[in-house]
């Protein structure tokens, strides 16, 4: 019998990887994905692979700080002051993709427990959790992430407390959804019978069955936390002045967009390829667990 | 006639507003006392005074705002000043000044701002979902997905930065930067130090004056940042437009119609569109945060003088009053048009009401 069930399990993730693989986009988005992941690795643990020195700052070149097009040595270019775009960019990918990781998972973590504590204890808890989430919603988010990195004093520190506190209602809202309708099945009302605690039945019985979709969620939010973590550093919310940030570098060479292009070019291409491929992916996953939309 | 369970819906959602608006000024609160006084002190006390003048000037502003006074306490105070409208100073480089003179010189140009596109939207973005779903598979189908799918994934600010580059820089037929050309104003009774006059709205003002070159200019400044703002929600409302509509056309009524004889353009644009509208305007809410955010941005971008630009001006300079302001107004704005919009919606469609 038991056996069987893992048979079962086993041909249902071959099943899943089926549908995933056959969707070309989603595929070619995973590559690029995982082509950044693989940059942000190898500029956290070896930089020299890539010839980069130091992935923490920017190199400047004051020696010749106006913007050089395209050429074999600087193969995208430079920046104001004398920065090769290339190598800030690999540099950069580092930056964006950890902080941007940490923010969603953080913001997944949080809401989860708050989703599923106001879902199945429901009553009055449930509507002073959703009324808390409210408020957060009441403000445009862009807003409160500089509000609240403003109070916090200018640090990545701080725009991820930021951002963490703007995207956990997300998760707190679909994490209720999903366990109001997972705490009606069966097998809930079995642990319940068995006699199991609340606390063993929220957390070792629903909240594992509505990890495919928060997981789903999580990276299909990835392109929108980049694009709003690079757009507070594009607006001038950044550490200091040498920190490789993909939002930082475009801003950069603004006032040089009509002589050279190139420097608002590439650090926003990369961060478009960033959103778009993990975006592709998400659609994806969200077919594999989504059989109604296998067709 | 508007029925009783209607009068119930009105009332529970002005009530639920009410734990909202306290929760929302707390936590703007929270925001400025989370460093204690020295946030407050920093904005308040004159950096050049040192000594017994500085103390002095701290013990003022200790008693002027309770400061020594238990946190819950001054958070009555600070409630009692914003509700008569006290809403503290702000000190940038486009304005420094009371609060409520600031919003009063940025608001109205947001509102247009938001207005214009809003219609674009409306224009552009609805056409091009509907076009996209009946015409389901079609080159033109594949090529309006790639484009908002593209545009979804793109932050505001690259979208800003594409439209400067293409109509600004290489065909260089719009203008992309502040409200209006410079020499345009140069010297006119009604525009001073940057401000016009009566409205702050320099379209309005000019269409007021009977200045027409500099309304038509004022225009042209107004096309790129509102065409930004409309593209970026734009993406969004077309994806999930695209998505409804499909699903509405295969309802058998659909076929009816069709079977019936009415013409498909008809049949597209009356019996389909207005239902495929509903999720559309279900996220309302969502498009209309998405909208004010954007707003921070754009009007940064194309240094458009708005409460947006106000804001960053604010964030940059370590204007906490500004700040402060800044998001207690987007929130309310926001809350407010959230409020108007449901209570539209209930009325239209009875379902809503439970």
């Amino acid at each position: 019998m038991e056996e069987r069930t893992e048979e079962g399990k086993y041909s249902n993730l071959i099943l899943s990887l089926k549908v995933f693989f056959s969707n070309r986009t989603a595929v070619a988005g995973m590559v690029i994905f995982l082509a950044y992941v693989v940059d942000a690795f190898i500029m956290q643990f070896d930089p020299r692979l890539l010839g980069v020195t130091n992935p923490n700052q920017f190199t400047y070149n004051f020696v010749n700080p106006v913007p050089q097009p395209p050429s074999s040595q600087y193969p995208l270019g430079t920046t104001y002051p004398g920065i090769n775009l290339l190598q800030a960019i690999l540099e950069a990918i580092r930056v964006d993709l950890g902080y941007s990781m940490l923010i969603v998972v953080g913001g997944a973590v949080i809401g989860a427990v708050v989703g599923i504590l106001a879902a199945y204890v429901g009553g009055y808890l449930d509507e002073l959790l959703m009324r808390f989430t409210d408020i957060f919603f009441s403000i445009p988010y862009l807003v409160l992430a500089i509000a609240v990195g403003f109070a916090l004093g200018r640090s990545f520190t701080s725009m991820v407390i930021a951002l963490i506190i703007v995207w956990w209602p997300i998760y707190a809202r679909y994490t209720r959804s999903l366990t109001l309708s997972i705490k009606e099945s069966v097998f809930v009302e079995a642990a319940k019978a068995a006699g199991a605690s609340m606390v063993r039945i929220m957390f070792k019985h629903i909240l594992p069955n509505t990890l495919p979709p928060v997981v789903v969620q999580i990276s299909l939010d990835l392109g929108s936390v980049v694009g709003v973590f690079a757009t507070l550093a594009f607006i001038g919310f950044i550490p200091n002045a040498n920190t490789p940030e993909l939002g930082y570098l475009a801003s950069l060479g603004l006032n040089y967009v009509q002589s050279a292009p190139w420097t608002v070019i590439f650090p926003g291409l990369a961060i478009t390829l960033f959103a778009l491929s993990v975006n592709l992916m998400g659609d994806g996953l969200r077919d594999v667990i989504d059989p109604r939309r296998r067709s | 006639m508007i029925s009783i369970k209607l009068w119930v819906y009105v009332l529970r959602r002005i009530l639920i507003l009410i734990p909202t608006l306290i929760g929302l000024t707390l936590l703007v609160f929270v925001l400025v006392h989370i460093q204690g006084n020295n946030l407050i002190l920093a904005e308040y006390i004159n950096p050049r005074l040192t000594g017994q003048a500085r103390e002095l000037e701290i013990q003022r502003l200790t008693q002027e705002f309770h400061l020594d006074q238990p946190v819950y306490v001054q958070y009555f105070y600070w409630l009692g000043q914003v509700l008569t409208g006290n809403l503290g100073y702000t000190n940038t480089p486009i304005y420094s000044g009371p609060v409520t003179t600031a919003i009063t010189l940025f608001l109205p140009n947001t509102v247009v701002l938001s207005l214009f596109a809003a219609l674009l939207i409306w224009l552009i973005g609805i056409p091009l979902g509907v076009f996209s779903a009946v015409n389901r598979d079609s080159p033109a189908d594949q090529g309006i997905r790639v484009f908002s799918f593209t545009l979804y994934s793109m932050p505001i600010y690259l979208i800003a930065i594409a439209l400067i580059l293409l109509l600004g820089v290489y065909l260089n037929v719009l203008p992309f930067s502040g409200e209006v050309s410079p020499q345009m104003v140069a010297g006119l009774s009604w525009f001073r130090d940057g401000i016009s006059y009566p409205t702050h709205v320099l379209l309005i003002d000019a269409i007021l004056h009977g200045d027409y070159a500099v309304a038509w200019n004022a225009f042209l400044h107004l096309i790129m940042p509102s065409l930004t703002l409309a593209l970026a929600v734009m993406a969004g409302i077309i994806r999930i437009l695209r998505a409804s509509m499909l699903e509405v056309l295969e309802q058998d009524y659909i076929r009816l119609a069709r079977v019936k004889g009415v013409p498909e353009r008809v049949v597209n644009n009356l019996h389909a569109r207005r239902n495929a509208m509903l999720p559309v305007v279900t996220s309302f809410g969502y498009t209309v945060a998405g909208l004010l955010g954007g707003v921070v941005v754009v009007e940064s971008v194309f240094d458009f003088p708005g409460i947006g630009y106000w804001t960053t001006q604010a964030l940059l300079n370590n204007d906490i009053g500004g700040i402060m302001a800044s998001t207690l107004l987007f929130g309310i704005v926001l809350v407010l048009t959230t409020l108007i919009l449901d209570l539209v919606y209930a009325v239209v469609d009875p379902r809503i009401r439970y």
